[in-house]
Parts: structure tokens; sequence; C-alpha cells
């Protein structure tokens, strides 16, 4: 089933590339129809009874390993996240050379699947290296400034490179790869675990990105054809959090716990460093993905405070994360295929004449700034509680200016865009194209659906009962922020809430307190 | 009398089968080549014999491993064994694909000469592959040699200049090597003082202090470091590369490189020990870690095509080296496995630029491969993947080797190795990605020419490399009993 997923799709975007030049029209539909015919099979899995694992043996020297793919919960929710965004990234393109478009928009899609439901480390790193492939020849040919494409994937194989490396060295000193979602491992020695971990972290910090490791990112965004700048603001650049998630918790315990003031000092400086340059900057394009910055850094903090609040949070929110900014990605790239343009200072007053798409990029801005029911406010209250729950009372406290400032900026993008004075010099086209409005409902809706009910926080997997659990509920006074939390909290809703945080963590302490 | 006449019997024969055929075979196509009129059907046959010749070595070999006829022939001159099948099976395909590059349309062109040296060239390196001795070494250095400054000059329908530089690249060979070769020979000599013989497994009772034998291990060293071209002695391999007839570059980028390599294993295998030699062995190391670094980054401005590859091969035999770091069983095994990869991935690439290049000239200007991927996507789309091999990104032959060396250089503790090793190809992205970039960016077309190969054999090579680099991507096939074994 996993293999079908992961193998068709390639295997697809291959086939694609065998369509006759022409078949443009041919070629988009059928892009859209494998994403949405995955999306769907995407949704008939279950995260609470997983497909069955899928495992051959690869390599027995220098260390076992083995082609391994398997899911749990947070993989399915960012493989839900995946598949929906490449649909509605297919459905809304409008590009030149769509075939060969289309056919790497597969492959990237693939790649990424593989990624993501690898369960063996040295096929992790083989989709890590791999699915930066299509996006740089997505980038050297498609996009106004190909030489951009060279920081994007000397940093990227960099880190993959240091990824192989650290694969390396963990198969040799513990015999095997086959090691993600295996339950808590018995530790390297001390000797070799932090530089292995430094090494892995190091990959995840670049590709996701961290202040410093950011630099390759905002031109990247920006040079990127529109859709697929959809796909790996909203998608790949989850990948290193979720390597730290899946490989780095289970794998690394101690060494996380050890790194994690500096984590949450880079996520924290990321937050605000990012917040700060999207205040200022022209570029739409570069708001969005410097506030990427931002929130991305605040989720790699909620990884790093040891909560499980925080962590449910921050799986919620990168699963939102994805879905708002594929959204306004998108929506910019409408802007700039009719006004031929995306800088803040030429832009003004389209609302009056383009009524949907003001209203779509409102939706859009107004999930990124964290409005109550959409699905950004619920992950963003998770993480903050979380924070606090886990003692940083003042930094909870910081990352709420942090969040205010998202309300700043990505108020300032649409006030310049939609309101204000029209601007004499832009030319006048015409609304949203159904079919573009119908790329942006799904992703909407995914917004929406998560804000009222987060199920994505509650899949169930290992990595929760890896961090400690420890419940405030008894202190929390009613009506607390804590408290409001705690009602629409992991344990409180869903059908399965004995998966929940607070149920599991209140009843059987964590494998890691144990020790 | 009777004394020098060892009794060699039926398996010292058997053991030199293979170059038996490789060395009888070119005699065929002079044959041919004296009795057949000039025409399509001269090139079949010149052509045709010479793959069936190597095809039948490598039969041999094959069935030789396969049997497990191990063990020494003519008085530890020759070591039959895993190691010395392996290389020699390199080194005859490598042959396989130069061969396939020789064939043009024109009918100046003499096919038979070059295939015929081409095929003694395989033979020398196929000897030192096997050589336990340092007479045999030498030996087979000097046959693969002669044979190839012949090949690096014969260059025909070409224009004045092109045949200039082919003939400079021949002197400029001719003169190096014999250099190089005068460092081996004297170092030979110290160490034939040292033990008495010649044998290298005598070499193993001599006492690492003795000066003499420091000194002949430090020249005979840096010989074969010169023949390899790693870092500082490879200067010269850019020019020779530029200037050689592409087949013969293509063939020296593999054949001898991988026959100097078995030379050097050998002898880092079996004469020296990490424990006993640190000395002489860790500025090896150092010149593999120079090599991965400096070959990349010269590679980074070069816009001749064979140039290019030329510092990355320099580069590519760098990480080969890293993998035997610490002389350990795995590093070797992963070493043949790079080398083999290498193979694949560089003389897919080299036919790729046999097909590409123009008329006479063979233009390698990276200019040649502009829009490539427009004009004959089916050829962009290989080179690309060959390119992306050379980088060592997945799903291919590069990535899966590197990650086997790097688990070696770490296993054996030269974590510093894996570092520079992780550097060097940071920087090779550039070079290899660039040219894919060349391919794949808009261009006019108008002012372009369009592709007409010299000739269609080089596609089998193309064919053959991109499988085979994608399915070792997948199945590393590494052989076992590939030690250096003397005894």
């Amino acid at each position: 089933m996993l293999t079908a997923l992961v193998c068709g799709t390639i295997f697809l975007g291959l086939l694609t590339f065998a369509l006759p030049k022409t078949a443009d029209v041919t070629a988009k539909w059928l892009g859209v129809a494998v994403a949405f015919a995955g999306f769907v099979l995407v949704m008939f899995l279950n995260p609470w009874s997983p497909p069955p694992e899928e495992s051959t043996h690869w390599l027995s020297y220098p260390f076992s390993a083995n082609y391994h793919l398997g899911m749990n919960g947070i993989s399915y929710a960012l493989v839900q996240l995946l598949t929906l965004v490449t649909f509605c990234a297919l459905l809304g393109t409008n590009v030149p050379r769509q075939r060969n478009f289309v056919a790497l928009m597969l492959l990237l899609e693939g790649t990424m699947l593989g990624l993501f439901l690898a369960r063996d480390l040295l096929l992790f790193a083989l989709f890590w290296d791999a699915m930066l492939i299509p996006v740089f020849l997505l980038m050297i040919a498609w996009s106004v400034h190909p030489s951009t494409a060279w920081r994007f994937l000397i940093y990227n194989v960099t880190g993959g490179l240091l990824l192989l490396l650290a694969t390396a060295a963990y198969g040799w000193l513990y015999g095997t790869t086959d090691v993600i979602d295996k339950g808590v491992l018995p530790p390297l020695s001390d000797n070799w675990a932090p530089w292995i971990f430094i090494a892995f972290a190091i990959a995840f910090l670049v590709k996701t990105p961290v202040w410093p490791f950011h630099t390759w990112m905002p031109d990247t965004y920006a040079e990127l054809p529109a859709p697929v700048a959809a796909v790996v603001g909203a998608v790949q650049s989850k990948a290193g959090l979720y390597g730290f998630i899946t490989i780095g918790l289970p794998l690394f315990g101690p060494q996380m716990w050890r790194f994690a003031p500096w984590m949450i000092a880079l996520g924290f400086i990321g937050l605000f460093y990012g917040a700060f340059i999207a205040l200022v900057d022209n570029d739409s394009r570069k708001v969005v993905a410097y506030s990427s910055l931002s929130h991305l850094g605040l989720i790699l903090a909620a990884i790093f405070v040891n909560n499980q609040y925080a962590l449910r949070g921050a799986v919620l929110y990168i699963v939102a994360h994805g879905f708002f900014t594929a959204a306004m990605f998108l929506i910019i790239g409408y802007v700039e295929s009719r006004e031929e343009t995306r800088m803040l200072s030429r832009i003004g007053g389209l609302a009056r004449g383009n009524p949907v798409l003001a209203g779509a990029m409102a939706i859009a801005a107004l999930a990124m700034l964290g409005l109550p029911g959409l699905a950004g406010f619920t992950g963003e209250l998770f993480i903050l509680v979380g924070i606090y729950q886990a003692g940083f009372t003042w930094l909870a406290g910081i990352a709420l200016i942090g969040i205010i400032l998202a309300s700043a900026y990505m108020l300032r993008v649409y006030q310049g865009f939609m309101h204000g004075p029209e601007k004499p010099d832009l030319p006048q086209r015409p609304d949203l194209a159904p079919i573009e409005v119908w790329a942006l409902v799904p992703l909407f809706a995914a917004l929406l659906f998560l804000g009222v009910y987060p199920i994505t926080a509650n899949y169930p997997d290992q990595a929760y009962s890896l961090v400690s659990s420890t419940s405030m509920s008894l202190r929390a006074p009613s009506g607390s922020l804590t408290h409001v939390a705690m009602m629409t909290g992991p344990a409180v809703w869903g059908p399965h809430a004995k998966h929940g945080g607070r149920g599991a963590g209140g009843e059987a302490p964590s494998k890691l307190e144990k020790k | 009398m009777h004394l020098l006449v060892p009794p060699f019997g039926n398996f010292d024969y058997n053991a030199l089968l293979p170059l038996g055929i490789v060395a009888v075979t070119p005699l065929l196509v002079l044959l041919s080549d004296l009795v057949m009129p000039p025409g399509e059907a001269r090139r079949g046959i010149a052509v045709g014999v010479s793959v069936a010749g190597l095809l039948a070595a490598a039969y041999v070999l094959i069935e030789q491993y396969l049997s497990h006829q191990f063990g020494p022939a003519f008085g530890f001159g020759f070591v039959l064994g895993g190691f010395s099948i392996a290389f020699s099976l390199i080194i005859i395909a490598a042959a396989l694909f130069s061969i396939l590059m020789v064939p043009t349309e024109r009918d100046d062109e003499k096919e038979g000469p070059v295939c015929a040296l081409m095929l003694w060239s395989t033979l020398g390196a196929m000897l030192m592959s096997g050589a336990a001795d340092l007479m045999t070494i030498f030996l087979g250095l000097e046959i693969l040699s002669l044979a190839l400054y012949c090949l690096c000059g014969m260059i025909k329908g070409a224009s004045e200049i092109r045949k200039r530089e082919a003939r400079e690249a021949a002197l400029k060979y001719l003169i190096l090597s014999s250099m190089a070769s005068g460092f081996m020979l004297y170092g030979m000599a110290l160490l034939f003082g040292t033990s008495g013989s010649v044998n290298l497994a005598a070499l193993q009772a001599v006492p690492a202090t003795n000066p003499l034998f420091t000194m002949g291990c430090g020249l005979f060293m840096i010989g074969v470091a010169f023949k390899i071209g790693l870092v500082p002695f490879h200067v010269w391999m850019p020019d020779v590369f530029e200037g050689a007839p592409l087949p013969a570059t293509a063939f020296m980028s593999v054949v001898t490189k991988a026959a100097m390599l078995a030379v050097f294993a050998r002898f880092l295998y079996s004469v020296l020990t990490p424990a006993g030699h640190e000395a002489l062995i860790w500025p090896v190391w150092a010149t593999a870690g120079l090599s991965m670094v400096v070959g990349n980054l010269a590679a980074l401005s070069q816009i001749d095509m064979k140039r290019l590859l030329a510092y990355s091969g320099i580069a590519q035999l760098g990480y080969i080296m890293a993998a035997m770091a610490g002389t350990s069983t795995l590093g070797m095994r992963y070493a043949i496995f790079y080398l083999g990869a290498y193979l694949f991935m560089n003389l897919g690439a080299f036919s790729v630029v046999a097909l590409v290049s123009r008329d006479s000239e063979e233009d390698g200007h990276l200019s040649a491969f502009s829009g490539l991927g427009t004009r004959h996507p089916v050829l962009a789309a290989a080179m690309s993947f060959f390119l992306l091999s050379l980088a060592g990104l997945p799903p291919t032959a590069g990535f899966i080797g590197k990650i086997l060396i790097l688990a070696s250089t770490v296993a054996a503790g030269y974590v510093w190795l894996a570092g520079l090793l992780i550097l060097g190809t940071a920087i090779s992205i550039y070079v290899y990605v660039k040219i894919i970039r060349i391919m794949y960016v808009h261009v006019d077309l108008a002012h372009i020419r369009e592709i007409k190969p010299l000739s269609r054999a080089p596609w089998i090579g193309v064919a053959v490399c991109a499988i085979v680099t994608f399915v070792f991507g997948f199945y590393p096939v590494a052989l076992h009993d590939v030690l250096p074994r003397i005894r």
C-alpha cells in the first residue's frame, strides 16, 4: 500500500515525461488526477490502525539496512498535508512547458512521501537528497533568476551530506539503520552520540530553516514558481522538524535535552528575526518566507521544551502552517500572474476589482496570524500552553509578542495589496478564475476543519510518550489559558482519547521518566 | 641452466589465460586491418574483434572467480585472487566502453591500430592488477604506458590545431610519466636493496626503521601517486586529458588509475601496516584528503568538459583512497565498489561527450551542452544521471558508494577524512550540477548546431552505464575475497 503510494507517484511522474511535448493540458490533468488519487488513498488510511509496514532486506554490510516503509501519527499528518497541498498546487498551476513541470512536481511529491514514510535511516537519507533534485530542476528551468538555485542546492546538499555521514556513523556504531519508529533504543556511547546528533541537527536546521542557517530560504521561496514554492515552503521545510521529532526524540533523547536550551534560543531568535524582517520587506513572497522562519522557529522551540502539549501543538501547527503558507504562496502567485509584480510598494487597491482574490487572501492572512476558529490558532494555543506548562512562563510571554507581530506583518501585506488607493499603472485584470478558487478551497476547508476539530494533534505517535507529560491541570485555575487548552485539549475530545496527552500522561509515565 | 626455468604448471598458465587472450586479440585486429579495404566492414571488424576478445577475457576471469582458482603464479610474480580479478574486470569494462568511442564515420580513420594499442594497454593494466613483485609491476606499467603515449598522439582527420594539441599532450605525457617511472624505479631499486628480493612479500620482513626502506617506499609511492594523479602530483593530468583524443582520455581516466590503484593498494595492504609504518602511511591519507578538496575546487572553474572530468577524476580517486583509510578489509571492498561505480558513471559521461562532440574537433567545450535538454532530452537525461551520480546524489551508485566509503572511513577512525569528503562533495555539487543547469536552462536554439554524432556506438556505452549506475545504486555489488593477499 505504502510502496504503491510512493513508487506509484514517482513512476507516474516519470511516465509524464513520456507524454508528447504539446500535451500540456493532458499532463496537467494527469498530474491533478494522480495527486488527487494519492490524497484520497491517504484519507482512507487510518493512523489508529496504520497500514502494514513493508520491509525488504537491502544491505547487510557495513550495517544492515532495509527498504522499510511504515506510518505513524506524525508521518500520517505530514502525508495528508503533502498530498493535499500538491493536489491544490497542481490544480492552480498555470506555467509554460507544463508537461515537464507536472512530471517534476509528481517526482517531488513521490520523494517526499518516501521521506515521511521511510522507517530506515538510510532510506530517509536517500529520499532527503532525492527530494532536492526536482526542486532544483524546477528552479533552474522556471524561475527568473536561476542562479538562486545554487544557494538552495549547495546549502541543502551539504546538510544532506552531513545527514549521510551521521547515518553512516550511526549504522556502523549501531549495526543497523532500521531504527525509526522502533521505540527508544539503547543509546550510543557518549563519545559519539553528541557528534552524530549535531550532524543530524545541522541537516535538520538547514532544511527547516532555522536562524542562522536560513540564508538560502528567502531567495528560494521568492524565485520558485508559486506552486512549487507552495509545496516546498509548506511541506519540504517540515522535513527538518519531522526529523527532530521522529529521529531526534527516540534515538538521541539525552542529547536532545542537552542541546535544548540552544535550540530554543535559535528558535526564538528566528521567531523575532523573521518577524522583524517580515515587517519591513517590500517583496510579499519574502514576507511569507520570513514569516515562515518566524513560525518554524516557534515550532522548533516547542519541540525542545519537552512537553507533550507543546509537541502536539507543534505537530498541529506544522500542518496548519503548511496549509496557510501554501494558500498564501498560491494567492501571491495569482497576484503575480495578474499584475506582473509582487512588490508591496507597487500594488494597491486590488480589492475593488478582485473581490474574490481579496477574500481569499484575507482568509489566508487571518489563518496565518492565528485567528480563532482556524487551525493556526489551535496550534499556537497548544504550543503556548505547552511552553507555559514546561515551566518557561516568561518564554510563553515572549512568544506571544512574536505572534502579535505576525498580525502586524500579515495585515500589512493584505492591506497593501487589497486596500488603499488603486495604483494607476497596474493593469486591470479579471478576478480569480473558478479553477483558481477551487485550488484554494480545500486548503481553507482544511484550515477551518482543524481549527474547530484539531484531530491532527491526537494522532497516536510514540514521540508523545518520549516527552514529559506532567500535567498542571490540578493547579490550573479555572478560566485560565491552561484551562481553555484543557477544554479543547487532545484528551477531552476525539474518539480515541486514551491516546491523548493527559490521559496517557497521567496514568503511565513516559519511558524517559522511568529511567 | 636448469634452475633458471622453474617447473611452471598448468595453474600458472591458466592464471595468465585472460591476459593471453587480450594479448592475442590485437594481432587479429591488425591482421584484419591489413587485409580489408577501408570502410564500414573494416571498422566493424576492428571494434567487433576487440570487444569479443575483451568479453572472452572477462568470461574467463568470472569463471576463475566463481571456481576460486586463486593462488600465486610464476613464483609470486603474479597473484591470481579476488583482488586481481575485480580490478581486471573493471579494467576490461573500461576498455570496452572506450573502444566503443573509437569508430567514426570517416574512412581515413585507422580504427585498427587504435583498438590494438588500447588492448595492449589493457593487457599492461591487467598485469599490474595481479602483479606481486616489483619486476612485474614495472613490466605491466611499461606495457600500459608505451601504448598510451602513442594513443595520445593518434588523431586523424582533425584540424592542424587539434593535431598539435594532441601531439603536445602525448609529449607531455611521455616526459612526465617517464619521470614518475624514474621515481618508481629508483624506489624499487632501494627496496630491492633492503630485502634482496623483488618480491613484495619479502619486503614485509624488512624492519620499518631501515632508512633505505623508508626512502624506497617514499619514492615508490610518489611515483604511484603521480600516475594516479593524486594532489599534489596531479598537474599534468588535465593538460593531457584535454589534448588527447576522446577515446584515449576516457581510457586513461579509468584504466590507468585502476591499474595504479591496484599496485598502490597491494603495496599499502601487504607491505605496510598502519601500526608499524605510521609515518609512511599517513601522507597517503593526507593526499587523498587534499585530492578531494583541491580536485573539486579546481574543477569549479573549468569550461572544457575533458578538463573538468579530469579534475573530477582526481577528486573521485581521492574518495576511493579515503575508503582504504586504515587499510581495513571493508575499506578495500568499498574502494573496489566505488571504483566500479566510478567506471560506469565516468565512462557514461564520456560516452555522452563522445556523442555530443561535433565533427573532428571533439568540441568538449561546455557550451556544446547548452540547450541539450531541448535538443536531445534522452541524452541530457542520461548525462544528468551520470553527473548526479558523480556528485553522489540518489538514486545512483555514487550515492550508495559514498555512504559505504563514509561508513568504512568512520569505522577506521578517520573522521577528519570523512569530513574532508563531505567538504569536497559539497564543492563538487556545483561542478556537476553546473552542467545540468547548462543543459536545461532555456536558451535560444537558433544558433546552436544540430547534434550529429560521429557514430552510434557510444549509445551502447550510455545505455549500459546508465542501467548499471542505477542498479548499483540499490544493489551495491561489493565482492568478497578482494583483499590483496600475497600469500
